[in-house]
This record gives structure tokens, sequence and C-alpha cells, in this order.
């Protein structure tokens, strides 16, 4: 049996342990009821009481107060943190102290209640999202949460329990949840308690038994909760085994509009898309009328929207004139299998019927596809509404289309009139009428001019071209057909017109959103530097919003500042700056959620912040401001997102080349490294070969050797030991130059006493050498690391006196000009040879090309030399003198080269 | 009989304590070997030598530390060898009472010129003899008695500060003073002066050496301070 398919693919599982490790996130554990007093938070206690005595760190974040005493009587022993006071409205409520929860960070925290909504004036509007912001810090949560809660399930235990419920958690919680604990009793157990007023006092507990706490509820509710655990359970088994087989042959679409109970779409499709575990899409078309939808109803699609998104949806929003044609031709383009509507029961009118119904379009477009429909009956008022809304907004008046259309018609008229006079018939003066209401209705707006110029054409065709003349009776029996043709093609003609009108707008609108992505994304192409990256951004989104923005590339936690960019016309949002909101985008960094003004998170900030995402990662946050209290809206906001990634392609790819090249630049120094080693390697190996030898045969031949072959042997070991200690000490000195700033520590030093010690020491070894010095009268200071200069005079006197001719002198000069002292090191031997000037100070790398037993050079002293005379900020130079010897000169900036240095 | 000066070595490399000894022993010393820091501080007072001369890098104790353990009962004399570069070590052992240093490497003359040098300023500190009235090398002639100073039988002209410093040098002739000691010395105990003194050396160069930049009687060792020559 071939089972490799069903194999995990051994990269994507160490992705997730990668991901998994790189954040330490919290264990969330939820403690399920299917009412209150089934003892959930009895269960979470004695579950934390457990833990503690296990040794873990459990804190009591928070539990309602209004808890039973065998529950309370659990709360003893464990520590708790206090809750927060919050004045709203003169009542004193108490709320979860969510900071203090985040710096005591305990290992385990307990929250009741998952689905309450938080005082205003809390950081977070629900309370799920700071049991989420626990769980990224790290901390295991214990919550308790009733199954209405829950999103998905909203609707249906509404209809059960006919008590609307407005507090929900979304479901994607509970699928993050590592565990699901079902707090199960028998409702008649659970009546009993509450007849015994276990649970509500009993004056409140009358009027709840008869609303809520009815048996039939009871069992339904429980059931609901038992299946949703059920469905938790196999879900896990599901993703346990392997979350690729998702059956994605099944794909559903829930077309979403203004109306409400759209939202019992939703929910059921996300029902049953749970249920056959596909993925699912929720659809809005935008039509021409929709752009003119009432604020409410805008608000509608978009908390529509928002609750699929919460849902788990795949959000979509399309263009198009007929709803239903969009729908279908998307539905074919993502194979969808399942498209579900919502729909109200539709009077029987002339209107509806001419229009035909969206149901059975979608049907004659997509034979193949199913087709759910879910009653929708409070749609139809709202519906009713919205279409009324509809016509007026096609109805409205304007002066100066008005003044087109008179305008129009004043030319038809007088155009037909002269045609007359010339004796041309009739029907070029309907064709010039014609021609008119076709004007009208492509230069203004709405359908009332065209129909008005339609009427109007009409009858001054009857008035002043159809016999009798001047009145309004028509004497032909064709007439009639003649002004009802008319009267339907200015009709047609104008709602044709209408619809180009609009189709053309929508195409700008899109269009101009395309150009603006396209010109930032071919900006970004050719930015390099992130700092150029920032400003590019911060420029197209002040130019996309119109307001100041801010953009942090990393957690101002750490002390960065982000990069502020003021708008011209907008007053002064500086406050951006503060550490108040900087602690919101900190918030956003850790978070991953946009927050700020205008969402559920830290509303009370001055600006809207938005993360910029990759993978997982943030790479950075943009704050918008909100100073004028107008928040950014859905349209904005989503298309920000799509700026948002290309940023994040770009910061992205910056990051990358930034990798790249630090990769490069330690290759290049390793590669010098060895080049370095090498070249070493087989210096060392000449001398000590020479001193192995000499001292093994004045060793081994100590008799028969002679006084003076001993000698020379012996002198010949001294030199060797010598060149070789030479040569260690140069090795070390570069071990002071900073590796990774190329830099010294400099005081100032008098040049002379370094010549001086350099020249004793040089004499001391080459007791021949014929050496004058010549510094400046005055006292010169010099910023240095002596030490080093000392050997670079001590290896330039080497090699001047190495390729001398016997005891010609070596001139050392020193002097000043203007901001610098010149070294110059001056000898008469055979000079340098042509070929090898330009890398003389490359040292090793030109010996390479020479045989490798040539005379071991200076190779590696001329290059530490110009080493340690760059990291001085100084220069070194070599040439030939014209009669004959080497120079080598080199220059120390006398202000230790601070001009140099940036 | 002419009681034969013991010296110590503390030098953990057999090969270089070899090659001291041998010339040591035959330049008429008596040699103590230790290679470790614990063994040097039990020889120095088991053996009471006229002279330590100390390896800094050593197996188990810094260097430093039993320069300054060694220093707080007993004042022989030490020389420290150290490697060229490391002026601050240098400076440093200087510092806690060390009175010389020789640099690796090194050759036997230099090494015995040093191991001569501390010992007889041991003597002279010892035997409280009065210091010589005048110090002469070669062609300079310090008298300290008249605050006389000529090269080539000729007057030099020096500050009062110069003379200070030629003096306290000549009076140390063949050791290495800090450019810190000198600085407290002349100027004070809070002085900063360093330049000043490189200022004032200068101008002693320029009046009493025939070329500034090869100086004959007053050597500089680059990062740590001067030392007058010896005859």
């Amino acid at each position: 049996m071939d089972l490799s398919h069903k194999r995990p693919n051994p990269d994507e599982l160490l992705r997730k342990i990668k991901l998994t490790e790189k954040k330490q996130t919290g264990k969330l554990k939820i403690f399920l009821g299917y009412s209150a007093g089934v003892g959930k938070t009895y269960a979470m206690l004695d579950d934390a009481k457990e833990q503690l005595k296990s040794g873990v760190d459990v804190v009591v974040g928070y539990v309602e107060p209004h808890t039973r005493p065998e529950t309370l009587r659990l709360l003893e022993g464990l520590p708790a943190i206090e809750p927060q006071l919050i004045n709203y409205k003169n009542m004193h409520l108490k709320e979860f102290d969510l900071e203090a929860a985040l710096i005591r960070k305990p290992q385990l925290i307990l929250v009741d209640e998952l689905a309450h909504t938080n005082a205003v004036g809390k950081r977070n509007k629900k309370r799920y999202q700071d049991v989420e912001e626990l769980i990224n810090a790290g901390i295991d949560v214990y919550t308790t949460v009733n199954v209405q809660h829950i999103e998905s399930l909203n609707d249906i235990i509404e209809e059960i329990t006919k008590i609307p419920i407005r507090e929900t958690v979304p479901d994607y919680i509970f699928d993050h949840a590592d565990k699901v604990t079902l707090v199960d009793v028998d409702p008649e157990e659970l009546l009993k308690r509450f007849g015994e007023g276990k649970i509500y006092r009993p004056e409140r507990a009358v009027t709840a038994m008869q609303n809520f706490f009815t048996l039939d509820n009871l069992r339904l509710l429980r059931e609901i909760a038992l299946r949703k655990t059920t469905d938790i359970i196999s879900q896990e088994n599901l993703s346990e085994s392997n979350m690729a087989d998702k059956k994605l042959n099944s794909r559903f679409l829930v077309c979403v509009g203004p109306s409400p109970s759209s939202a019992k779409c939703i929910r059921w499709t996300a029902r049953t898309a749970d249920a056959f575990h596909a993925p699912w899409t929720a659809l809005y078309v935008e039509t021409p009328s929709s752009v003119k939808l009432a604020d409410s109803a805008k608000s509608n699609i978009r908390n529509n929207m928002e609750l699929a998104a919460r849902l788990g949806a795949q959000q979509m929003t399309l263009n198009g004139y007929d709803i239903a044609s969009t729908v279908a031709e998307y539905a074919k383009m993502l194979a969808i299998t399942n498209i579900v509507v919502g729909k109200s029961r539709n009077k029987k009118t002339i209107y509806n019927l001419i229009k035909g119904n969206f149901e059975d379009k979608l049907i004659g477009l997509l034979p193949n596809t199913e087709i759910h429909i879910i009653s929708d009956n409070d749609a139809s008022k709202q519906q009713k509404k919205v279409d009324l809304n509809d016509i007026k907004q096609h109805l409205t008046f304007s002066w100066n289309d008005t003044l087109k259309m008179f305008s129009v018609w004043v030319a038809a008229t007088l155009l037909s009139l002269g045609l007359r006079a010339m004796g041309v018939g009739d029907q070029n003066v309907i064709m010039v009428y014609i021609l008119s209401v076709l004007v009208i209705s492509r230069f203004t707006s709405g359908y009332i001019f065209g129909v008005t110029a339609s009427i109007v054409s009409v009858l001054t065709f009857n008035f002043l071209f159809v016999e009798p003349y001047f009145t309004f009776s028509a004497i032909q029996p064709g007439y009639p057909i003649t002004f009802l043709i008319m009267l339907l093609v200015a009709l047609i003609v104008s709602a044709m017109m209408i619809r180009i009108k609009t189709q053309a707008g929508f195409a700008v609108a899109k269009e101009r959103k395309t150009e603006i992505l396209y010109e930032i994304n071919k900006k970004l192409l050719v930015t390099r530097g992130l700092s150029n990256i920032i400003e590019l951004t911060n420029q197209y989104f002040m130019k996309i919003c119109e307001r100041s923005v801010i953009f942090y590339s990393e957690d101002p936690i750490n002390g960065q500042a982000g990069v502020f960019a003021q708008y011209a016309t907008e007053e002064n949002a500086s406050f951006m700056q503060n550490p108040d909101e900087q602690a919101v985008a900190h918030w956003v960094f850790v978070n991953m959620k946009r927050a700020g003004y205008g969402t559920d998170t830290l509303m009370g900030a001055g600006a809207f912040y938005m993360p910029i995402l990759s993978q997982y990662n943030v790479l950075g946050v943009i704050g918008i401001s909100c100073q004028n209290q107008v928040s950014i809206n859905h349209e904005l906001r989503s298309f920000l997102r799509m700026v948002t990634s290309l940023v994040a392609m770009a910061l992205e790819r910056q990051i990358l080349s930034d990798e790249q090249r630090k990769i490069m630049v330690e290759s290049e120094k390793e590669s010098m490294r060895s080049n370095l080693l090498r070249a070493i390697s087989h210096d060392l190996r000449t001398p000590l070969t020479a001193i192995l030898g000499a001292s093994s045969a004045i060793l081994e031949n100590k008799k028969t050797m002679d006084e003076s072959t001993h000698d020379k042997l012996v002198n010949g070991v001294k030199d060797n030991a010598q060149w070789l200690i030479r040569m260690v000490e140069n090795l070390l000195f570069v071990t002071r130059i900073n590796e990774s700033s190329m830099k010294v520590v400099k005081v100032p030093e008098a040049v002379e006493e370094v010549i001086a010690e350099a020249v004793s020491r040089v004499r001391s070894q080459f007791n021949s050498a014929n050496i004058h010095v010549k510094v400046p009268s005055e006292l010169l200071m010099v910023p240095m690391d002596a030490t080093l200069i000392e050997q670079v005079v001590i290896n330039l006197l080497e090699n001047a006196i190495k390729h001398s001719i016997s005891d010609s002198p070596i001139e050392l000069t020193v002097s000043t000009n203007e901001n610098e002292a010149v070294f110059e090191v001056l000898d008469h031997g055979e000079g340098i040879r042509e070929e090898e000037l330009d890398r003389l100070f490359e040292g090793y790398t030109f010996q390479k090309e020479k045989s490798p037993d040539s005379s071991r050079g200076m190779g590696i002293g001329l290059s530490i030399c110009r080493s340690i005379i760059l990291a001085h900020n100084g220069k070194i130079t070599a040439a030939n003198q014209p009669n004959g010897g080497a120079l080598f000169r080199f220059s120390l900036p006398l202000n230790g080269g601070i001009n140099n240095e940036e | 009989m002419k009681n034969k000066a013991t010296i110590l070595i503390v030098e953990d490399e057999a090969a270089i304590s070899n090659f001291i000894t041998a010339v040591l022993n035959s330049n008429d010393y008596a040699v103590v070997r230790s290679n470790s820091g614990k063994e040097a501080l039990s020889s120095t007072a088991g053996f009471s030598p006229d002279l330590i001369l100390l390896d800094l890098g050593l197996p188990d104790i810094d260097g430093l530390e039993v320069l300054k353990q060694i220093r707080q009962w007993s004042d022989v004399p030490i020389i420290v060898v150290s490697a060229r570069t490391n002026e601050k070590e240098k400076v440093e052992a200087l510092d806690l009472g060390a009175d010389d240093y020789i640099t690796k490497p090194f050759g036997t003359s230099e090494l015995l010129a040093r191991v001569r040098t501390a010992i007889r300023h041991k003597m002279t500190a010892n035997h409280q003899l009065i210091a010589e009235s005048k110090v002469t090398i070669e062609e300079f002639q310090i008298d300290f008695s008249k605050r006389y100073v000529s090269v080539n039988q000729k007057e030099v002209h020096l500050t009062p500060i110069e003379y200070k410093i030629v003096q306290l040098l000549a009076k140390n002739q063949g050791k290495v003073l800090t450019l810190d000691y000198l600085s407290k010395e002349i100027w004070g105990p809070y002085t900063t002066e360093n330049n000043a003194l490189r200022v004032n050396m200068a101008n002693i160069r320029r009046k009493i050496e025939k070329n500034p930049a090869e100086p004959h009687y007053i050597l500089t060792e680059v990062g740590v301070g001067y030392r007058m020559k010896e005859e």
C-alpha cells in the first residue's frame, strides 16, 4: 500500500516545530458548559488547585463575583490579581487587570467568562482579546464559557431560547484552544440545583426559570454543547492525522448583503463548511446602487464581512452590475461547489416578475452548482427601504443637468424646424429627437433627465410637427405608436448610459488603485536601503490617506523611534511620537494585529496602527493619524493592506540582501584569513627548516666540525630565529587593530621618540646598518598607536636594509605639511620591479606567483604596514627614485583623521 | 671569598629557563628556578634571592599578582619579563613596584645589563651610600651638588624643570621611569601633564643629544617611559 502521500512532509513538520519554538505561546484550556450553573468555574478552580499542588505558578486573574459558596471556598489559597476598579457612568465595575497579569507573568492564569465585554476604557473591547494577549505572552490560560456564546452557534441558540445573546466569542478561539473540557450535568439535576437557589437568588430564579431554564431548552443546549465538543475532538483527530487531507473538493460560497440577517447565512455556511471540512468564501458584490447605500447598510455589510472573517471565511469583494452573473463567474473561477444565498419572500409584483429572481438566474448560470437558500424573513422590510433609497438616488435633481437638457432640447427643436423648412420628412425629425435624448442621457446623471427629455420630445414633436399643429392631439393613427417607441428608446438608452457610466466609474476607481499599487511596486523595486523604503512608504501612505504617518521598523520598546512624516495640510501630528502611542505600536509588534483608533484594541490611541506582516514576522508597524476623530474606513483599510504587502515584500528583500552582504563580507574575510595563513605557513617553514638543519648538523657532527663552520651554523640559527620573531610580532600587531571597525586607539605621541626607538631596535639587529634620521626641529605630536607605527617604521627600515647594496645609506625623514606628518624611508638599492609596484602592499598575494622558495620577502610586513596606516586614516605609497633606490612614504593626519571619519 | 648573588627565575617555559640559567651561571650568579607562581612565592621566602626574574605569564597565578604579594613583605629587586606588544602590562608592573622590565625576545647582553643594574641599585639603597655627587656617561656629565650639566665639557643650560627631569633619570641611571612616575615627581600627585613632560623631554634632547631622533643618553621606551643610559 502506498502511504507516501499520507506521510507528512518533513520540511513542513520542521517548519511547524520551528514556528512553535520561535514564539513561546501559552496554552489555552476552555471549560465549556451549556448553561450557567453547570459548574464550569468550579471545575476550573479544582483543576487549578491540582496544578498549584504540583508546583505550577497559578494565579487567579478574574473570577465572577456572583459565584456560589462552594466555588468561593475553592478560591481560598489561590493567589489572585486584584481586579481593576473602573468608574463608568457612576457604576463601579470590576475588571480583569490585564497589565498587572502581564507584569506578574505567572505560568498559569485563570480568567472566568471568556465572552465578557470589557468596560469602556480598557485596552481591549473583549475579554477573549485579553486572553489572546496572555497566550501570546507565553502564559497558560484557563477560562470558562457557555455554549451560547460561540459565534457560529449564536443564532441557533437564539432561536431556541428566544433570548438574543450579544456577547460572542469567535470560533477560532476554540480552534486554537489546546483543550476544551465539557462540564456536563444532567438538566434535571441542574434544574434541581436551580430550584434550591444555588445558581441565582430565589427572587430572580422565578423569572429565569420561566424564560430560560426550561427542561426543553436545557436539553437542547446540552445537545449542542455535546455536539460542539465532539466536533472539536474529531477535528483534533483529523488535524493530528493530516490536515492536508482536508476535503478540498467541496468549497462553499456565501453571498453577503447589507441585510443584518445575512449573518444567519454566514453562520449557517460556517457550520456547514466546518462539518464538511471545506474552505469557504464570503462574497460581497458591489453594484452601482450599493455605492449610494445608506451608511447603516454599509456598516451592516462591514459587520457581516467581519463576522465571516471571524468565523474563518476568506473575504472577497467584487464589483459588478449584475449580482447573479458576477457571483456565477467568480464561482466558476474558484470551482465553488455550494453557494449559499439568503432569500426573503418576494411580494408578487410586476416589477419582480420582469426582473426575474436572483436564485433563478444563478441556477440558470450555474447548473452544476448546489444552491442553498436560507430563509430570510426580516430582510424584506430592510430590503425595500434600500430599494426606495436606490430609486431616490436616481432621481436627484441638478440645475446644471436641467440646463444641459434644456439647451439640447432647444437645439433639437431648432434643427427640426430647419429640417421641416427644407421639407425633409417627419421621420428625420423623430431621429433628431431620439438623438437629443441620447445626448441628454449621456451628459446628465440619473434616469430623470433622460426620461423627462423623452417625454418632452414626444410632446414637442406632437405639438410642433404633427398635424394639427400646436395641439397635443394626433390625427394619424400611427403616431401613438411612434410616441411609445420614442419613449421606450429614451428609457432604454438612459438606463444603458447609466450602467456604462457607473461601470466606467468603477473601472476608473479600480484603475487608480491598480495604478497606485503598480507605481508603489515599481518604486519599491528600485529602492535600496531601509531608510529609503521607509521614506517611500511614508510618502505613499500620506498621499493615500491624506494624513500624517509614522513608520516603526523596530519595536519601539527598545527605544527606537519611528520615522514620522507630517502631512502638509494637517495640523501638527507629532503626538504620534509620544510614549503612549509608541506603546500601541509595541502592542501591534507583539500581537501582529492592527490596533489603535477605530479598532477593538487600545481604541483610545490617537492613531490607527497596522502591522507589516510577512509569514509570521512583523517587519514593521505603520501608524496613521486619526486626530480629527475620523477612523480609517473598511475600504481604505483593505487597500492599505494591499500596499503593506508590497512594502513587506520590499522589506523582506532588503533584509535578505543585507544578510547576503554580511555573508559575502564574512566569506571575504575568511578567504583573506586563509590566504594569510597559507602565506605565513609558507614563510615560517623556510627559516624553521634552516634552524632544524643547522642545529641537527651541529649536534650530529660535533667532533668533525671545525670552529668556523660551527659558528656559521649557529649564526644562521640566530638570524633565522630573529626573523621568525619579527614575523610573529608583526602578526601579533594585526590583532591590535579592531577587526570590525578597522580602527585603533590613538593618543598623541612624540614622533621623534617613536622613530628613535624604531631605529635603535633596527640597529641592535643590523649592526652594520647605515641609517640617517632627520626629524623636524620642533617637537611633533601625532595621534597614533605608537607601537604600531614603530612597527611600520621598523618594517620599512628592514625592507630598505634588505634591498640595499651593503652599507649604502638609508634615509629616514619626517616632515609636516598642513595637516599631516609625512614619513619617508629612502634607500639606494635595486628599487622595486615595475610589475610588483602595484601590488606591493597586497603582500602575500603576489608571492604566490613567484617560485615558492624565492627570498622570504617582506610581503607580509608591507601588507601589515598598509593595514596599520589605513587604520590610522593615513596613506602609504611606494615608488622608485629616478637615480635608483626605492622610496616608501606614509602620512598620518595630524588631527587624528577626524575629518575623514564620519 | 665573594658571595655569589642568588637569582630566582620564575618561568614556566623550560627552554627559556634553561637558557637564562646557562647565561647567569656562566656569569657567576647562583640560580634558583621555579615554574609556577606558588612555587615562586615560597622560594622567595625560602632562598631570599638577591633578584627575581619574573615572567608575567604563569600557569597558576597571574604574574602581576605574584609581584603584588612579594612586594607586601619584601623589597627584593624584581625584573619583569614581558612581551613587547603589551605596554600597559609593563606600566602596571612598574607601578606595582617592579624595578625594571625586559622585553621578550631579549639577548644575553641585555639581560646581564639589566641584572647588574638592578643589583647595584639594591646595594646603593641597602648600604645607604650617599649618592654619588656626579654621574658621567661618555660625554655627558651631571654634577648634582653644583646643579651643573655639560656635554663635551660645554655647559648645557636647562630650565629648572628640565634639570629636575634629568636629575631624576640620572639618579636612577639604567632604570626605566614611567611617564606617570616622572610627572608626579615633578608636578605633584594630581597632575595629568603627560604632554608637558614630553615637551620638556623634547627640549632636553635638543640640548644634550646630537640628533633628537637618535638619542644617545636618554632613551625612550615607547608607551612606558624613559631610561638614562648606563656607562
